[in-house]
This record gives C-alpha cells, structure tokens and sequence, in this order.
C-alpha cells in the first residue's frame, strides 16, 4: 500500500495505491501523516488505484476528514471502484465526504 | 468440497487471508463484486478474533473453513479464546453527522451488512461464527 502526496494551486493531492487492510494501515497512518498537516486546505484522495480498503481504512480516512471540518479543509474522493463505493455507502460514509 | 486456512492472531497474517480469498474466489468461479465482499467480511470478522479472543496470549489459532454444500457456500471462523457472540453487537448509527460519528465500530456491522446471513455458536469450546455467502 503506498501513497504519494503532492500539492498544487493549494489543493493537497493523495495518491492511493494498492490494497488498504487492516496488516497495512498502522503503515498507512504514518505515510499519511503529511495529509493531517495539511487538514485547512482542501485535499483529494485519487483512489482510481485502491483496490480494496477495509474498516481500519474507513477509520483513517473519517480521522483525515474530523480533522479537516476542525481546520477548515475538506476532503474529497476520486476514481474509487464500485465495490469500495458500496462500501461507503453501506456506512454511510458517502454522507461525510465529496466525491468526484 | 472443503478449503481450509489456518492462521494465527497476529494481524500480519491478514494479507494471506486476502490472498486466500482469491484462491477461493478462482476455484469457485466468483464473480469480482462477490470476491471483494467475502474477502472484507472474512477480514472484519477475523481482525475482531484477532483483536479480542485471546487476551495477552500469541501464536494462538483462527481457523477459515470454505465449503460449498450443493451450491450453498459458507465459511466458519473458529477460535478457541473466550466466548463472544459478535452477532449481538449493536449496529452503528450510520445516519450521525461527523461531529458524532465515531471513528470505528464498523467491521461487524459490515460482515453482517455483505454477507446473506451471520450467525454464531459456542461449540466444543470454540467460538464458531458462520457467514453464507
């Protein structure tokens, strides 16, 4: 599971890639840490790359996005596949974030 | 037709469970959706093991059983820590705002959400959870 994080024109961009289980996201949390740094600027996750995300996934995105509503950023979701965005709907999750 | 995966409680083996699913999803001739699902039930359901039956305690067994039954799949999860019946979990609000949403409770909510059905026995001293694709 990787991620590759840039910024441009003041937006904070996230490249997901690979699969996001529960081995992977300790790991994960850390490589995203840079994001929560930036939480008062707008952020897109490019997820056209995410295979798979489970619940400690779910955990670190909805953290990513608290953390923004608190500083005045957002967060939106690119690209993910229809199996992941079942899953977010099933959660609920398609309510808290932006999708594009 | 039976396929068994042992694994321990150590979330590092998480990733073969994935591989596993795979495996299952190639010989059963599942489609993709289908695989996606199973392999983040057996997850949530196996990280919760993971996470809670064997307090303190390492190396211990959680064991998948694949079977199809005349076209019925279903999978078990066995462990012999302390008894837990995660069928009686509450489910989340799903509707909370994200002031009051909490970061976590999803993973049984989620099994119980993909899979046709979830149900749970205290057996020969092992827990045995039972979700049917």
């Amino acid at each position: 599971m990787n991620i590759t994080i840039s910024e441009k024109n003041g937006t904070v961009i996230g490249v997901l890639d690979g699969r996001l289980d529960t081995a992977a996201a300790p790991q994960f949390a850390k490589d995203m840490e840079p994001l929560m740094a930036k939480a008062n600027l707008p952020i897109v996750l490019d997820c056209t790359k995410l295979e798979y995300v489970s619940s400690s996934g779910l955990r670190l995105f909805l953290t990513l996005r608290k953390k923004t509503m608190a500083e005045g950023g957002s967060v939106t979701i690119k690209g993910v596949n229809a199996e992941i965005k079942q899953v977010f709907t099933i959660t609920g999750f398609n309510s808290l974030f932006n999708f594009e | 037709m039976k396929e068994v995966l042992q694994l321990t409680n150590d979330i590092q083996d998480v990733p073969r469970l994935g591989e596993w699913v795979e495996h299952i999803g190639e010989l059963w001739e599942l489609p993709m959706p289908k695989v996606f699902n199973l392999n983040l039930a057996l997850e949530e359901a196996v990280v919760n093991v993971m996470n809670y039956a064997y307090p303190g305690q390492q190396g211990m067994p959680v064991v998948i059983t694949a079977s199809d039954e005349n076209g019925v799949q279903t999978f078990t999860i066995e462990d012999e820590g302390i008894p837990f019946d995660p069928t009686l979990k509450e489910d989340p609000d799903i509707t909370l705002g994200l002031d009051d949403r909490p970061t976590g409770g999803l993973g049984i909510f989620l099994v119980k959400e993909l899979m046709s059905s979830v149900s749970y026995e205290w057996k020969s001293g092992k827990n045995v959870l039972t979700l049917t694709l």
